[in-house]
């Protein structure tokens, strides 16, 4: 076995300066748990703040301190994102505490040796860093040394003991005692018995051991140097993608919305890659402030489908963008959840080193996707032929679809010497008469070609029969206009002549 | 040297190099003879431009010869003004639509001004599965909406798409224009603004404007208002597909017997032949 342990030494602190806005983000932070600051960004610690601290004595150091309560659920769904990122490189994926483990001895021949499969992880954990922070990485033989390793120190990736138990042992007898879990505890006494790297407890006896501190102590040590067996659970990629980021000040503008987006939208493409999948479509949901319910908007929803499936974060966000553009908030965001069920599997398109029809038609697609986020789906239109004679019925708009191949494109026979116009009025226009003659705009239209009679349409209720004349206008343009055979209800008013459409 | 000067248009191409430094300082005689091979944007007053890039045959040769480069031009505006909507305009452009389109590439209209007939489309050689139809926000809008010229300055940028036209209002920002124009310098086909016939008294950074009215039954009357080139006075007239049946033509060109008296021939007709007269 072969385990790779991530540590993110600042995940409590960088998963809820995530929730920040970015001047507060770049200002002092302070994470505090349990009344006491337990960790601090860079800025605070400038101005002297430090873990251990009371609250009233940072904020006396620092007045401007912005601190937040340490909330093990959003650690949890920070670990959550580093899960998905490890079930990328293999399907044995489980937790130690806020530490991500991965087995990855059947991997390392397909990633090409564990030098590039670190490589690539980091890679991986790149995107996430905003929300978790910089990783100690550490690889062993065993899943429990492997953390304890990460923990300690953050630069033994690579070396003897990721291979030789033995090499393991003697790497963790300098380790200090704290690294057990149990041993925190027990910090105190272990101190003044004069126990401080594990080397030392491993001289003592173990029945006392396990008498004065506990079984557990134990259990772990020698889970860590191999000795002792240690069956795991092993976490899976969920079906269906759904992380919330509860921001620590509402959020006015859709920009901010977007910058919380961009964290959450950075675990979406993590997790669809884990799945080896791209996404087709999401939905962001913005919980609002509740003293603005009264009007019972608690939340917008705001969807984007893509005509083509990414796993693209900065394409993503800029459809996001152009989709929220056009959305109206109701109220100040408290909290965003964004959520995915539709995930396209298999590998994605090769890219293309220089422009092809492929990588074109690419291009073409992303760029209906953002039209359609930014315009909607119904301006976005495509013309479809019909298979109806009447005119009017005999093209439909109807909102753009990708092309596919299966898809079976209607073909209407063009019918045989009938000259239509390209342009259509969307409703016929009446036409008064002079003379027996159809007048457009007070120029007498003269008769070149007709009737071509069109009867159709009696089985819904739109029946038609009309007999339609090219006409010219006096300038020369030429123009479709036809005689409405069926008795109007309003016949005196008028003429019976309508302009159907002019060819342009 | 004023002579020369003077002998000398001097345009801007939007992609071509700088000049080289003290051109204009003191050539000889033989150096006149080669200063519009210098570069793309220096053409003499009398001569068309030379073509910066590829040009897409209009399909007309009486018009392709009128035309800088000899057909419409790439990566710029081409603006249509139009005496009347529904008068050829697409008959006129359907060759170099269908060119711009052969890749598969995708033509998109921008708030055409009526409903189109996928029949008549298709007899015009445009493939309905390659359009794309922006709609405007609502019919009859004065002013064209933010979105829609959002939506036509980004294809442009893009250069994916084979052709574009868009309806635009008379009324436009002249930063929208040149916004656009801007743009199109990554479009690679040809692109069309049609706008009413008024807007030629609006000054446009087109570079290639045409106003458009009809010539008699399939007949486009084409008058050239701007170009990288001379003025051109008279108005070419240019033989549309034809719509009609070569009798039906006859019919429409002989002298009108019955029906319509002579005297009834309306005064509206004449106002855009006026308003060519006026401008050239």
């Amino acid at each position: 076995m072969l385990w790779i342990a991530l540590h993110f030494p600042h995940l409590s602190l960088q998963a809820f300066a995530a929730t920040l806005t970015g001047e507060l983000r770049q200002g002092p932070v302070a994470l505090i748990d349990n009344h006491l600051i337990s960790d601090v960004n860079a800025a605070a610690l400038r101005l002297g703040v430090k873990p251990g601290l009371k609250r009233n004595t940072a904020l006396s150091l620092a007045p401007r301190l912005t601190l937040g309560e340490a909330d093990a659920r959003r650690d949890a769904q920070a670990r959550q994102a580093l899960v998905h990122a490890a079930l990328a490189f293999t399907p044995s994926v489980t937790l130690e505490g806020l530490d991500v483990l991965l087995e990855v001895r059947a991997s390392l021949r397909y990633f090409g040796g564990l030098p590039c499969l670190l490589q690539r992880l980091e890679q991986a954990l790149q995107p996430l860093q905003p929300s978790v922070g910089e990783a100690q990485i550490a690889s062993a033989p065993t899943a429990l040394g492997a953390a304890y390793l990460a923990r300690w120190r953050g630069d033994l990736q690579q070396g003897a003991h990721t291979e030789d138990p033995r090499a393991l042992a003697q790497l963790l007898n300098r380790g200090p005692v704290t690294l057990l879990g149990p041993a925190q505890a027990h910090w105190d006494d272990l101190q003044g018995m004069g126990l401080r790297c594990i080397a030392d407890l491993r001289q003592l006896p173990r029945a006392g051991l396990a008498r004065r501190f506990g079984p557990q102590l134990l259990a772990d040590l020698d889970s860590a140097l191999g000795t002792r067996p240690d069956p795991r659970d092993w976490q899976l990629l969920p079906k269906v993608f759904e992380q919330r980021l509860e921001l620590f000040a509402r959020a006015d503008s859709t920009e901010q919305v977007l910058q919380g987006a961009a964290l959450l939208l950075a675990q979406l493409v993590v997790w669809a890659q884990a799945g080896h999948g791209r996404v087709q479509r999401f939905e962001l949901q913005m919980l609002h402030e509740p003293r603005h319910r009264s009007d019972g908007v608690s939340h917008t929803v705001v969807e984007v489908a893509l005509a083509q499936a990414s796993a693209d974060a900065a394409h993503l966000q800029l459809l996001l963008r152009e989709r929220l553009g056009r959305a109206t908030l109701a109220a100040p965001t408290l909290e965003l959840r964004l959520r995915c069920s539709d995930l396209v599997l298999g590998t994605p398109p090769n890219e293309e080193l220089f422009p092809t029809r492929q990588s074109q038609q690419e291009g073409m697609l992303r760029l209906i996707e953002r039209l359609q986020a930014r315009l909607g789906r119904e301006r976005v239109l495509q013309l479809r032929p019909q298979a109806d004679h009447r005119p009017e019925c005999a093209s439909r708009l109807r909102p753009w679809e990708p092309p596919t191949s299966q898809r079976r494109i209607e073909e209407v026979a063009a019918p045989v010497g009938l000259a239509q116009p390209a342009w259509l009025l969307p409703e016929p226009q009446p036409l008064t008469e002079r003379d027996a003659c159809p007048v457009l705009e007070g120029q007498m239209l003269q008769l070149l070609s007709g009737p071509e009679r069109i009867e159709s349409g009696w089985w819904d209720g739109a029946g038609v029969a009309r007999d339609y004349y090219i006409a010219m206008r006096p300038s020369g343009a030429l123009v479709w206009v036809f005689r409405g055979r069926l008795a109007l209800p309003v016949a005196g008013k008028h003429s019976g002549w309508f302009l159907q459409g002019r060819f342009a | 040297m004023p002579a020369v000067a003077a002998h000398l248009a001097f345009g801007v191409a939007s992609s071509a190099p700088s000049l080289p430094a003290g051109l204009l300082h003191g050539p000889g005689p033989m150096e006149v003879m080669d200063l519009q091979e210098l570069h793309p944007g220096l053409w003499r007053a009398h001569q068309l431009t030379r073509a910066s890039g590829v040009a897409w045959p209009s399909g007309f040769a009486a018009l392709d010869a009128q035309l800088p480069g000899g057909g419409w031009p790439q990566a710029v505006l081409s603006e249509l003004l139009l005496a009347q909507a529904g008068i050829g305009e697409l008959r006129l452009l359907a060759p170099a639509l269908v060119d711009a389109a052969a890749g598969g590439k995708l033509l998109m209209l921008f708030d055409p001004p009526a409903q189109l007939s996928a029949r008549a489309l298709d007899g015009l050689g445009l493939r309905v599965q390659q359009l794309l139809i922006i709609p405007g926000q609502g019919m009859g809008e004065r002013r064209a909406s933010a979105d829609l010229l959002w939506a036509l300055e980004q294809t442009l940028k893009s250069g994916h798409a084979g052709a574009v036209l868009a309806w635009l209002p008379e009324r436009l920002h002249a930063d929208a224009l040149r916004r656009l124009q801007l743009a199109a310098a990554q479009h690679e086909g040809p692109a069309f603004l049609l706008r009413e016939w008024t807007a030629q008294q609006r000054p446009s950074p087109a570079p290639l404007r045409l106003s458009l009215r009809a010539g008699g039954p399939d007949c486009l009357a084409v008058q050239v208002l701007k170009r990288r080139g001379p003025r051109l006075a008279e108005a070419l007239l240019l033989e549309l597909p034809p719509v009609l049946l070569p009798q039906q033509r006859a019919r429409a060109l002989a002298p009108r017997q019955r029906g319509v008296p002579v005297s009834a021939q309306p005064v509206n007709a004449a106002v855009p032949h006026e308003a060519v007269s006026g401008a050239a």
